[in-house]
């Protein structure tokens, strides 16, 4: 993806409530919406972009399930058979003391692996420069970009029809 | 989150903020060279840092015998700092897991700070279990490997090695929530920045841009981790009070240990939280963010703990009585009318009786008396483990070894110089990162900024309203 | 349909139970030992659960009404409702209350003043563990409750009529504020004392600093289950239409979150009693595991493996069958939780009273104890007779339901309860 360029033609609205509107329009009108760029999390967004739900989440339930099962039969492994020992006379095998231990590793890979995981799938890591449109979107600005670089002229006017339109406040294009 | 907000509801960002103002104010500290202010308590801070290091050299050097700790008393300051710390450190998972969860709206304006002060209160809970071993290099020796010896492991039915387990998960699962919390407002900074500043935070920022789909998924994330850390955070606590409550020593060993140190935790952390806000509201000009709303709600929290520590307090006077059992009942005795009895004084003034001025409102958005009292808490809660750990040593089952124990300075110093580390994290991160989270609030303006929500308003804010019954499309 | 009426229907339907419950309680007291024991452990382990769900719903209203939650105000009037069931509570106490006097129950050990008298530990507790404070205690603190329940009830009733909103800064709500944030230290620390002396005393010499809150918690969970229950079925009359399935879901996360808190409780109480081993404490999960293990382990299961599994997922909490499953099964759950805090103690009490007033019974050796029904299970007449006294509650409930609209109209969070959405899914969805 990094090695072709894009030509994206972007607008950015003031409001997110305009921008709301603006993407029900572009649904309803079909056009294909390249990505949309907030400054914070707008609700509403996943159902007008009718973005899938996120499975982060059950990711997060292996991991967690994994880390039970990992830390439950180490113990188990250890003081069963690795090096049996009695400890103020309770049985080797003493889940009741298990619990604590289990519990915790199961946050930690949860945790760990979940944040890993979201990080990973969504092109993101230290030392990452992913491209970004205009700097004001991590601001007050509210974004919808296409992707243009296969349209015809015809077709990218039909987008600025769009976003006049639709109360965008300013339309640029950029090669990312 | 419901568009429709009551009438009844105060703002919680004042001024007449635009999301650009919002950006403006949070991100403007990280921008400008520093404060007067804030050199001279860098320069405090950094001395008792530097203290620290050589408290623990001294200690490491001439040996644990430097400490004031003997045969009787052989937990003192050390451990009574540990709990202390841990303790400050549940306000931040406090407040951005378990608040985040009951849709507190509040949250935002004091969850960022909260969290940094949860990660370095707990790097100061981790000092003291690895000094108190005297011989620091072979700190290492409580991590689970096979013994090259043998296979012989560390005791997994420890409550010690509980504690080395639940810190070190809580420390990173914290860290976690507050870094993925930080990337978009770091990428904020980032596109307002330039030059050098440019490429750190662009290094920090992990290359966010603000995509829907990387919203959602962070939302789904966050959800999910404020659902881990919160039986975490109850864990934490619980796993410190089994320290003492899986032993059979009498004032130690009792069940309602768990849920009652947790109370004390979330108490005394939100303590920690009010004297780091209301001093960094005023240093950093946040008061639209941090607002008396804020301030209010906060030490509501500390009556509310204040009064089940109060509950949980008076529960193990009265079982110890009820139980018939001598040992019990002396140990509480002992605790009230000791040669500690001033701790225990002490404890009950700070924590259970003064907290219950906040049942006035006026009280309550009282700067300075928010101030003091927090202070108080402090001090309370640390009396608190000092009474529990040092006044049950000192008596024991043999009055022949009954003794009395005070710290030498090297405790105290050690006790100060985890206060220098604390602050010069605390102090380095308001000029790093924004001490606010800018996304959230920016999140909630609609919905709690003073020219949407209050009295003036219908409660209902057209745009807003607006914008919500299209998302139901 | 913002008025519920009772129809004739359900009042037979329900008067009926009572009934059954009122002939399941003369049968179990009729075919009793002769201390009626299995009786009066049946009538007090119903009576303080179903009290303890109507104090725990009042302590829920107010805490949710000083925290500023708004989302559960469309439902308020179901735990108003609840709440006055601690009217009829109380009255339900007095007959153990009597029996304490006038001995016609063995459910305390400590009340039987012989053995009080040979026995150090009962006559060390005898300050507390005795039946002047029982009856004032009782009388005084759910007096005091009642006091709570009727006052916020009454100021809400009238907030219907009376609530002017923004024009009078909400006063009438600001009164209930108050008068919920008066109540909650008081629920705090009465609560414990009533919960030590009802239940914790049945094992008169034993004793826990978390055993309050732990039972607590049982209530707690209880409620929710009962309350998703009531709700669901009322939805389905027609009634509630202002509670959505957002609504559900945010009791589902309540019920979910409270059975992991007790499970939370119970483990912290089990595995510090189990570490500390100190043959005092012990005794009292010994006695459960060696005789009771079904109970014992059940409750574990029933309380916290199976809502954990059904509950865990957000689509779960929105599908009414599977709500409907998981708060049958904590419900009984729970029941079956008090069950066990009752029947061991009073058991071991009742035999060791038969033992020395020379009956039948089977001594106070700690051997093995029969599996009897009523004791190490529930049987048939005590399911009737929780059917009965549930019957009583819910009777009891609706017939409060009647008195005020379903949905409080001025309430000042009305637009935010009836616009609630959980993210991330829409408020009409």
């Amino acid at each position: 993806m990094k090695t072709t360029h894009k030509e994206v033609l972007f607008g950015l609205y003031d409001d997110e409530s305009v921008l709301l509107h603006a993407v029900h329009k572009a649904k309803h009108d079909h056009l294909e919406i390249m990505d949309v760029f907030t400054p914070f999390p707008v609700h509403g967004m996943e159902e007008a972009l009718h973005l899938s739900e996120s499975r982060l989440h059950i990711a997060g339930f292996i991991y967690g399930a994994i880390g039970a099962l990992t830390g439950f039969m180490a113990m188990t492994w250890i003081f069963t058979r690795d090096w049996p020992i009695i400890f103020g006379g309770k049985p080797y095998w003493s889940v009741p003391a298990f619990i604590p231990i289990t519990f915790e590793m199961t946050v930690l890979f949860a945790s760990v692996g979940m944040v890993v995981t979201f990080f990973t799938v969504s092109g993101m890591g230290f030392g990452v420069t992913n491209p970004t449109l205009d700097d004001r979107i991590t601001d007050d600005k509210f974004c919808i970009a296409f992707d243009v670089s296969q349209s015809e002229e015809e077709e990218v006017e039909r987008l600025k029809g769009f976003f006049r339109e639709s109360g965008a406040s300013e339309v640029s294009t950029k090669t990312i | 989150m419901s568009a429709a907000v009551s009438a009844i509801r105060e703002p919680l960002i004042t001024g007449g903020k635009t999301y650009h103002d919002i950006t403006e104010d949070i991100c403007a500290p990280t921008e400008r060279t520093p404060s007067r202010a804030w050199i001279i308590a860098f320069i405090f801070a950094v001395s008792a840092l530097a203290f620290y290091a050589f408290c623990v050299t001294w200690t490491v050097w001439v040996g644990i015998g430097s400490w004031n700790l003997n045969r009787t008393i052989n937990w003192g300051w050390d451990i009574t700092n540990f709990v202390w710390w841990v303790g400050i450190g549940h306000a931040g998972t406090l407040i951005s897991a378990i608040l985040l969860l009951f849709r507190q709206r509040w949250r935002t304006g004091v969850n960022r700070a909260a969290e940094a002060m949860t990660i370095f209160a707990v790097m100061c809970a981790g000092q003291f279990p690895l000094i108190h071993m005297g011989r620091l290099w072979l700190g290492f020796f409580i991590f689970p490997y096979p013994n090259t010896r043998g296979p012989l492991w560390v005791n997994f039915n420890s409550p010690l090695l509980w504690d080395v387990f639940a810190i070190s998960t809580y420390f990173t699962v914290s860290l976690l929530f507050w870094y993925t919390g930080l990337v978009p407002d770091f990428a904020t900074v980032r596109d307002r920045a330039k030059g050098w500043r440019k490429k750190m935070y662009n290094f920090l920022s992990l290359g966010w841009t603000g995509s829907a789909k990387h919203w959602q998924r962070f939302e789904s994330l966050s959800l999910v981790l404020a659902g881990l850390a919160t039986p975490l955070v109850l864990s934490v606590h619980t796993i410190v009070s089994f320290d003492f409550a899986t032993s059979v020593i009498p004032g130690w060993h009792t069940t309602i240990f768990p849920p009652y140190f947790v109370a004390g935790a979330i108490f005394s952390g939100f303590a920690m939280v009010q004297t780091l806000m209301v001093l960094t509201r005023k240093v950093l000009n946040l008061q639209d963010y941090i607002t008396l709303e804020h301030i209010d709600y906060m030490n509501k929290i500390i009556l509310v703990t204040g009064t089940i520590v109060g509950v949980a307090y008076l529960t193990e006077l009265f079982i110890a009585w009820y139980s018939g059992y001598v040992y019990e009942q002396f140990a509480f005795y002992n605790r009230v009318m000791g040669p500690y009895f001033w701790a225990y004084i002490g404890m009950m003034s700070c924590n259970v009786l003064s907290p219950q001025l906040f049942w006035s409102r006026k009280l309550r958005r009282n700067i300075w008396l928010t101030f003091l009292m927090s202070i108080f808490v402090n001090i309370g809660m640390w009396f608190e483990r000092f009474v529990i750990i040092v006044s049950t040593l000192a008596r024991d089952y043999l009055p022949s070894s009954w003794s009395y124990y005070s710290a030498s300075w090297v405790e105290v110093g050690l006790f100060i110089g985890t206060l220098g580390l604390f602050f010069t994290f605390y102090l380095l991160f308001t000029r790093v990162a924004p001490v606010v989270a800018v996304a959230e609030v920016k999140s909630i303006l609609k919905l709690a900024g003073d020219q949407y929500a209050g009295k003036e308003h219908t409660g209902k804010h057209p745009e807003s309203a607006d914008a919500h019954s299209h998302g139901g499309h | 349909m913002n008025q519920f009426t009772l129809q004739s229907r359900q009042r037979t339907f329900l008067i009926g139970f009572m009934l059954l419950g009122l002939l399941c309680m003369v049968i179990t007291y009729l075919t009793d030992d002769a201390l009626h024991t299995r009786f009066w452990t049946n009538y007090l382990h119903n009576t303080v659960f179903f009290l303890g769900i109507g104090f725990i719903s009042l302590f829920i209203l107010a805490a949710f009404t000083t925290s500023w939650a708004g989302w559960y105000v469309g439902m308020k009037r179901v735990w108003e409702s609840f709440s006055l069931f601690l009217i009829p509570g109380l009255v339900l106490m007095v007959p153990i209350i009597l029996g304490l006097w006038g001995h016609f129950h063995h459910l305390y050990h400590w009340a039987d003043k012989a053995e009080v008298a040979k026995d150090v530990i009962l006559t060390g507790k005898s300050g507390f563990l005795n039946p002047v404070w029982y009856t004032f205690g009782t009388l005084i603190l759910v007096g005091a409750w009642i006091f709570f329940a009727l006052k916020i009830r009454q100021l809400s009733v009238l907030e219907d009529t009376q609530g002017k909103g923004v024009a009078d800064d909400f006063s009438i709500h600001r009164w209930i504020r108050f008068w919920s944030a008066v109540f909650l230290p008081i629920a705090g620390f009465s609560s414990a004392a009533l919960i030590w002396q009802w239940l914790m005393s049945v094992d008169s010499h034993w004793y826990s600093t978390m055993f309050a809150w732990y039972t607590g918690a049982s209530w707690f969970v209880s409620a929710m289950a009962l309350t998703i229950l009531l709700l669901v079925y009322l939805k389905g009359q027609g009634y509630f239409v202002h509670i959505t399935t957002n609504h559900f879901h945010d009791l589902g996360k309540f019920l979910f979150a409270f059975s992991v808190f007790w499970t939370y409780l119970w483990f912290s109480q089990f595995m510090l009693i189990w570490y500390a081993n100190i043959g005092e404490e012990t005794i009292y999960f010994h006695e459960r595991m060696t005789n009771y293990p079904a109970l014992f382990y059940g409750n574990l299961i029933l309380n916290f493996v199976l809502p954990f599994l059904v509950l865990m997922r957000n689509d779960s909490k929105r599908k009414t069958g599977i709500m409907v499953t998981g708060a049958v099964i904590t419900f009984l759950g729970h029941w079956l939780d008090f069950f066990l805090m009752v029947k061991p103690g009073a058991r071991h009490t009742a035999m060791e009273a038969l033992a020395s007033h020379g009956g039948h019974g089977e001594g106070a050796a700690s051997h093995a104890l029969s599996v009897a029904a009523g004791f190490s299970y529930p049987g048939l007449l005590e399911l009737g007779t929780m059917l009965g006294f549930l019957a009583f509650f819910l009777y009891f409930v609706m017939t409060r339901l009647e008195k005020a609209s379903l949905l409080p109209y001025n309430d000042p969070y009305l637009q935010e309860t009836t616009h609630h959405a959980v993210w991330p899914y829409a408020e009409h969805e």
